[in-house]
């Protein structure tokens, strides 16, 4: 440490009579600077406490450090600074390695128990350190091996303080093959738009009308109408099915008109539970947040209330009726799939009052009308179906 | 003859016993300096082994100093040797 340079000040004009003076105490002079009311010197910090020593009349004091001392200095000085400093970086450096909160992506509750109490075992749980990658692999691995009967693959990854634990449980498809006999059967009264046959024996064709419950498709492999063999029938049947739908739509309808009046809260959300900050006073509102801060289950959120008034509207008659066919239009389509349609839709009766208007509408679609029916093997007439 | 040549050498080699000055602009550096006998703005007089240096100018500051070197900055007009 006493090798070290700093620059000592000396409050005095008199420059070459120090000069000469700290030749004489075989003082090493690195630099030195004159200024109005003193001299800077700078010296090794060995020959500073020589000059302490001895030139006794001179008032000095240390103008800057350098090396280990500027940095020794500097920690004396921001003490609580420096000491602050190191805390937070051993509090982020421990947070950023600790898991806070394990988040398994699964619906099962077996499952979700089963891989708590595995990841226990194996050292992870919440408010426990990170594993780094390899230690993650080797947990995945173990836990996969270990429970190979419920889980067909496990993946460990870190989502900031989460960790999420993505996984596939196992599950036997029972496959078509193991059904020995089954035909496949119309589920609704339609008409046969088109037929795929794949295996067995089609009974009806294209444009034949079928009623709920007629057999389609038959697994039964008849030869000069004698049954030779009995297989597991399959196909795609389309047919045209056809809705009578009753719809009422009243002539008043509300709506929401907001008021412009606008304000500001502040929630705090903890444990699915909502505190707000301010009381409200607003009659009816609607809220929108903002995040402000978040932390596992603790959240602070900027809230924006709207005011809103319920008013009523008059609708046409034309208006009504638009709404009315909307609805039994949606209604029918949300029972079809993809690859199912409406191809035609015809108003049958159309009823007015002072406050409804009511329809019928005739609508015809193209849906998939088959659906399989096991035949059991010591009784034939009992079946079953499998949607 | 050449065995006395060879060692004050090797003795300068051990014991850094030559002095020499070199001057730039502005600066003289003087090595293997005995004593620094006067300094003002105006004079510097250093003692060598053999002589004297008398380094006449002004504004003369002396801008490093070790127990061996000195490094002289200013407006350097004369520089002296005065053997003794």
């Amino acid at each position: 440490m006493n090798e070290e340079i700093i620059w000592v000040k000396f409050y005095n004009n008199n420059y070459y009579r120090l000069l000469l003076k700290l030749n004489s105490l075989d003082v090493t002079i690195y630099d030195n600077k004159k200024e109005n009311e003193y001299i800077l010197v700078k010296v090794k910090y060995n020959d500073y406490l020589k000059i302490k020593k001895y030139l006794i009349s001179y008032k000095t004091e240390i103008y800057a450090y350098s090396g280990k001392l500027k940095i020794k200095e500097f920690l004396k000085k921001y003490q609580v600074f420096t000491i602050t400093t190191i805390i937070c970086i051993i509090l982020l450096l421990i947070l950023n390695n600790m898991i806070f909160k394990i988040d398994i992506k699964s619906n099962n509750k077996n499952i979700q128990n089963l891989l708590i109490k595995e990841l226990k075992n194996n050292g992870l749980k919440s408010f426990s350190m990170k594993k780094n990658h390899a230690q993650i692999e080797k947990i995945v691995n173990k836990i996969v091996h270990d429970n190979k009967e419920s889980i067909e693959w496990l993946e460990i990854k870190y989502d900031g303080l989460i960790m999420i634990v993505n996984v596939t449980e196992k599950t036997i498809v029972k496959e078509e093959e193991n059904y020995n006999h089954c035909h496949i059967i119309a589920n609704n009264d339609a008409k046969i738009l088109s037929l795929n046959l794949y295996r067995g024996v089609a009974l009806k064709e294209v444009n034949d009308y079928v009623v709920k419950g007629d057999i389609i498709l038959s697994g039964d492999i008849t030869f000069n109408e004698e049954i030779k063999d009995e297989v597991c029938a399959n196909g795609e049947v389309y047919g045209e099915v056809w809705y009578n739908v009753k719809v009422t739509v009243p002539l008043e309808e509300d709506y929401i008109k907001y008021t412009g009046k606008n304000r500001y809260n502040f929630n705090i959300k903890f444990n699915d539970n909502k505190y707000n900050i301010l009381k409200s006073r607003l009659k009816n509102k609607k809220e929108q947040e903002i995040n402000l801060y978040k932390f596992n289950d603790f959240e602070v959120n900027l809230v924006k209330e709207k005011e809103y008034e319920i008013k009523t509207k008059k609708l046409t008659e034309k208006e009504a009726y638009d709404k009315a066919i909307q609805l039994a239009t949606t209604n029918v389509s949300l029972k079809l799939d993809k690859d199912e349609q409406i191809l035609y839709k015809k108003v049958l009766k159309k009823e007015a009052n002072n406050s409804t208007i009511y329809l019928e509408v005739f609508i015809i679609t193209k849906e998939n009308i088959g659906t399989r029916q096991i035949v059991e093997e010591e009784i034939d007439n009992d079946s079953r179906n499998n949607p | 003859m050449k065995s006395l040549h060879f060692r004050n050498y090797f003795k300068n080699y051990l014991y850094d016993l030559d002095d020499f000055i070199t001057i730039y602009d502005k600066h003289l550096h003087v090595f293997n300096y005995q004593k620094l006998n006067k300094l003002t703005d105006t004079e510097i007089i250093l003692q060598m082994l053999n002589k004297e240096i008398v380094v006449t100018g002004n504004e003369l500051k002396i801008k490093q100093m070790t127990k061996q070197e000195l490094l002289i900055t200013g407006n350097i007009l004369k520089v002296e040797f005065n053997y003794e």
